[in-house]
């Protein structure tokens, strides 16, 4: 879609390398068919809603590859609390869980012995995940206040859109009816009357 | 709990010292609370000055009204500090995605010894920096997302600039529609 004119005056919005303008463009297409905009003040919370939306979407994209670059060391750290026999140390089983944490990513077999060491006590896979996020703990909660942050930022500039919305229908309401009630404008038969006074 | 007489020395002290004196001492010194020039208006660059006229213009429309034209300036330069915080916020993912972290890394004393040590002897070493971050991810997106988990404090931070541009511009969009409203029932 052409870009208008008040679009090419806002500041653009940065992107990081790996992201796409396209992608961008058909985000911010999508919010300005959904609230169709009207003026400068409206493209710029249009703007300004589509590049929190895409920081919201960069940092749960973010979120997710935390908690799974975690999960490796999560199973390892598991394992090691499921390997260990009475009286063995986490040392004692840290290269077995280090090969079986390596190999459940590649290997069916390991992912079934894994699967199987679980189920011995009562776990499945959604353990791996728990201490995934609880290893990711402190990084999990600031980009979680960021979204918050973001989340709220977003939601005051569609109130935004809509409060000066309202302002200017009320405004031009107001004018209108001053146009009909004859305030501010000049009536036929008052210029009639005017022509008449100066003759 | 400093005494009456020490309290009196201070003071003293004090009055010798009465900042640099020099033009360049002074130039220093004025730049000693400059952090991040976040909080710098837009129009510092010089660069960015035609871009606000413009936005500027386009916000108050055809009016001389001097109040309008002062509120369309607060909302085209909190809208340009929007965008220079967004930017900032690219730019240190990007660097953290590029060398792993935003800090240069430093040679422990240790380090630095054995380097000149060796640079007298003839040889060059490389030392490795303490504290060297791991290895970034090669792979998307966990590189973007491991930068991105790497300057989180510093987002954190830009985060407060980026609220409060957007307040500003809240205030002055109120600002403009009160006016606009004011000047029709006149």
């Amino acid at each position: 879609m052409r870009r208008t004119n008040k679009l090419t005056l806002l500041p653009k919005s940065p992107l990081l390398i790996t992201e796409t303008a396209d992608e961008f463009e058909a985000l911010r297409d999508a919010f300005e068919r959904e609230i169709k905009p009207r003026g400068i003040i409206e493209q710029m919370y249009v703007h300004d809603i589509c590049s929190i939306v895409w920081e919201i979407l960069r940092l749960r994209r973010c979120k997710v590859v935390i908690i799974n670059s975690a999960f490796r060391s999560a199973l390892e750290d598991l394992l090691k609390q499921l390997l260990r026999q009475p009286g063995q140390s986490a040392y004692d089983v840290r290269d077995e869980a280090q090969d079986l944490a390596h190999a459940w990513f590649t290997d069916k077999g390991a992912k079934k012995l894994v699967s199987e060491i679980l189920s011995q006590f009562n776990l499945d896979e959604s353990a791996i995940e728990a201490e995934a996020i609880r290893k990711s703990f402190a990084d999990l909660e600031l980009l979680d206040r960021m979204l918050s942050s973001l989340e709220s930022r977003r939601d005051k500039a569609l109130g935004c859109v809509a409060e000066y919305r309202a302002s200017l229908a009320h405004q031009l309401r107001e004018s209108a009816d001053r146009v009909i009630d004859g305030k501010g404008v000049l009536r036929l038969e008052d210029a009639a009357s005017e022509r008449s006074t100066a003759a | 709990m400093a005494s009456e007489r020490q309290i009196a020395a201070n003071r003293r002290n004090a009055r010798k010292s009465t900042g640099p004196r020099s033009g360049a001492g002074r130039k220093r010194a004025s730049r000693n609370a400059y952090r991040h020039g976040l909080t710098l208006s837009i129009i510092s660059t010089a660069a960015s000055a035609k871009q606000l006229h413009k936005l500027v213009r386009k916000i108050a429309g055809n009016t001389d009204d001097a109040i309008t034209l002062e509120r369309a300036r607060e909302i085209a330069q909190a809208e340009l500090d929007l965008a220079r915080v967004r930017r900032a916020k690219v730019a240190l993912i990007e660097r953290a995605s590029a060398f792993g972290e935003l800090d240069p890394p430093r040679l422990t004393v240790t380090q630095m010894i054995r380097l000149v040590n060796a640079f007298d002897r003839g040889r060059l070493i490389v030392p490795k920096p303490s504290g060297s971050p791991a290895a970034m991810p090669s792979q998307e997106p966990d590189r973007s997302a491991e930068a991105v988990r790497r300057v989180l404090p510093e987002l954190r931070n830009l985060d407060r600039y980026e609220r409060r541009a957007a307040a500003q511009r809240e205030r002055a969009v109120r600002g403009l529609y009160g006016r606009r409203k004011s000047r029709d029932n006149l």
